[in-house]
């Protein structure tokens, strides 16, 4: 089953919307879904177009089409366990948070804390990504936990913050302090990083690009080959400062 | 007519030894304050009457109207705005509270131009604080950092550290340290034992090589981080660790320059490292006088301490997200209250310019930058001038400011609650 859900025209563009109701599963009661634009309630039919093709008996079948102004709604796949939603513009903040399963996929730009502690399931992000991008809430101590955050663009500052399990893969750049607090699980980074894996205390970080602004408290180990990356790359341990045990791979200038 | 004990409202010192001599509804003297709190008392020009925009300027409006626009302006809104708060007592804060939670708003207040980096790392590390009288009694080594209190808290060094006598430090010029880390020597670097020079942006890498070598792994620490030598490091991190009593205040410069809420994070976590050696606490310098208490009263009612969004119903808290500078820049609030603070002449300017765009109304005794960008204002009393009630000092001790002089305004949160009845009675209850 495939829904489609096209934004109106609202009168206000600028009010953000809340829109946590936006999952799979629960397109297989109907369409009559209660969503929040600013501190008012909406139906679904009030702020989108919707068009319903095919039928669906569980949820792993059904597929959430997102089309039009999507920049400003926020939530879309909040604990979303399974099925797909495809986003074919730009999405709004804390798209996929705790989100355990199924797949995503935004052909724009995604906004702040795409994927916050996220458990599983797969986030393809074709644009950039904002800052927090797979991390956690404010004050925890676990950010993203499982699954897999794929960002084909850039993403901004404290990417993976407080990253404790699962792999996030930025293809472009990333900003200041990606990785910082990092716990576990894997981060890696194609372009250039500022700052990286600040206060990490546990899993792996490798940089293919250049690092700006290397923290003093990584310990240097070695320079080694990585078959899996097929690169040479200098291994740090870190970080210092925190007791950490994390490991951050950066690969040396010309390594092939 | 002398009055002793005076309360200072303007900065989180909130000094309160100060003597004014008053006559009638003017204040003619004040004494022990320091430059900023007599201008704060003497310089005192209000706003006379309410006062709402027309095409061709502005035209005075009695109360009872401006208080009516203000509640239709809130009750149309889809997301209202309520923001400042840091320069009022508690009393209004806690009604602001209450309206935001009524109408669905976001209520924010100033910290999150100041010191909100700092509470956003205390929730993630907590905070190894006390008092600023424990520190007076006992602190025989003072860090500021990122902050020069000889301009901004000019009487902090002569109450509590480098001039003040303590039980523990009884000759306290001679027997305190004092290391002062800025990006350029300021009047506070002047007066410092040890003058820490640090290249802008290099906090962070400087706390991180602190940590190390008060951990003992000095070994790993290049010979030069963020234009700072090594040597003063490790000299600094023996200073610390063989400190008695140590005290760490920062400012403006740790919350709000590069990294922000990890700078302030790295300097906690330092504390915490420091305090396997001795006693060490860490406290910010609180800048408005009573932004500490909002800070307080909204966390005692809502459970988050600013940028908390009620359009939901229930409180909800991402600074970057529901923070006023945030919203504001986005362009999402279709009207806003400010009260007691002055974000025309504060804010980044996108954000100040959206502020005119929407029916803005202000709150405040006095003309400022933020009267320019608004549709209303409404003159109310300054607390600790005109009206008494609750603030916060710096380290979060509650202190009652006092009414001195009757000038014939209303309470800003007599205003708010006639605003808030509007609403109620409008809204149902
Ligand atoms: S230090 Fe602050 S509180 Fe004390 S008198 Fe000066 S301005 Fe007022």
């Amino acid at each position: 089953m495939r829904v489609i859900l096209e934004s109106k025209v609202r009168k206000k563009p600028n009010i953000p919307i809340e829109a946590e109701a936006i999952i799979p599963r629960n397109f297989l009661k109907g369409t009559d879904l209660l969503v929040y634009e600013g501190n008012k309630e909406r139906t679904l039919s009030e702020l989108f177009w919707i068009f319903v093709e095919g039928t669906a008996v569980s949820p792993e079948n059904i597929e959430v089409v997102l089309k039009g102004d999507t920049s400003r709604i926020k939530r879309v796949g909040e604990y979303m366990d399974t099925g797909s939603i495809l986003i074919s513009g730009d999405i709004g903040m804390h798209c996929g948070n705790f989100m355990s399963g199924g797949t995503i996929e935004i052909l724009g730009n995604a906004d702040a804390w795409l994927g916050r502690e996220m458990r599983g399931g797969t986030i393809l992000c074709r644009g950039n990504a904002g800052h927090y991008c797979a991390t956690g809430y404010r004050g925890e101590k676990k950010g993203m936990q499982g699954g897999r955050v794929e960002v084909f663009g850039s993403a901004g500052d404290f990417c993976a913050e407080y990253l404790a399990g699962g792999e996030v893969h930025v293809h472009g750049s990333v900003g200041d302090f990606p990785g910082v607090e990092m716990r576990g699980g894997q981060l890696i980074i194609d372009g250039d990083a500022t700052r990286p894996c600040a206060n990490m205390k546990d899993g792996t970080c490798v940089i293919l690009g250049r690092v700006h602004e290397m923290i003093p408290t990584f310990e240097k180990v070695e320079r080694r080959v990585i078959p899996e990356w097929n690169i040479t790359a200098d291994v740090y341990r870190g970080d210092i400062a925190n007791r950490g045990k994390g490991t951050l791979m950066v690969k040396t200038a010309g390594s092939e | 007519m002398i009055i002793n004990d005076v309360v200072c409202p303007f900065c989180g010192c909130l000094c309160d030894d100060l003597e004014l001599e008053v006559e009638g509804d003017r204040i003619l003297r004040v004494q022990n304050g320091c430059s900023l709190s007599e201008a704060t008392f003497m310089n005192d020009t209000r706003l006379p009457a309410p006062i709402r925009r027309t095409a061709s300027g502005w035209e005075e409006i009695p109360y009872a109207d401006a208080i009516k626009e203000t509640a239709d302006i809130l009750r149309d809104s889809d997301r209202p705005l309520l923001y400042g708060w840091s320069s009022t007592h508690g009393e209004t804060q806690s009604v602001g509270v209450h309206i935001a939670e009524r109408i669905g708003a976001v209520i924010d207040n100033t910290s999150t131009v100041c010191h909100g980096p700092s509470i956003l790392a205390i929730q993630e590390v907590g905070h190894p604080g006390c008092t600023l009288g424990q520190v007076k009694n006992r602190a025989d080594v003072i860090i500021y950092w990122g902050c020069n209190p000889i301009e901004a808290h000019p009487r902090h060094m002569s109450r509590y550290t480098t001039f003040a006598t303590g039980f523990f430090v009884p000759d306290a010029q001679r027997e305190r340290t004092i290391i002062v880390v800025d990006t350029r020597r300021n009047d506070s670097g002047g007066i410092a034992d040890e003058f820490v020079q640090i290249e802008p942006g290099g906090d962070y890498a400087v706390l991180s090589a602190l940590r190390a070598i008060v951990r003992g792994k000095e070994s790993i620490i290049p010979k030069k981080v963020a234009g700072i030598a090594k040597e003063q490091l490790i000299r600094i991190a023996g200073i610390c660790t063989n400190a008695k009593f140590g005290a760490i205040f920062f400012g403006l410069g740790l919350t709000m320059s590069r990294g922000k809420y990890k700078n302030v994070r790295n300097a906690i976590e330092l504390t915490d490292e420091l305090n396997r050696h001795t006693k060490f606490v860490i406290s910010p310098m609180r800048g408005h006088g009573n932004v500490y208490g909002s800070n307080e009263v909204f966390t005692w009612m809502t459970g988050y301490p600013f940028a908390v969004d009620f359009a939901r119903g229930i409180a909800f808290y991402n600074p970057g997200e529901t923070t006023a500078v945030d919203i504001l820049r986005r362009g999402e609030c279709d009207a806003a209250l400010i009260v007691a603070s002055d974000p025309g002449a504060h804010f980044p300017r996108a954000a100040a310019e959206h502020l005119a765009k929407i029916p803005t109304v202000l709150i405040d005794p006095h003309v400022n930058a933020t009267t320019a960008l608004s549709r209303i204002q409404i003159p109310c009393t300054a607390a600790g001038i005109d009206a008494a009630g609750t603030a916060y000092r710096m380290d979060g001790v509650p202190i009652r400011l006092r009414k001195v002089i009757d000038r014939g305004y209303p309470d800003d949160a007599e205003i708010l609650k006639k605003i808030y009845d509007r609403l109620n009675g409008e809204l149902g209850p």
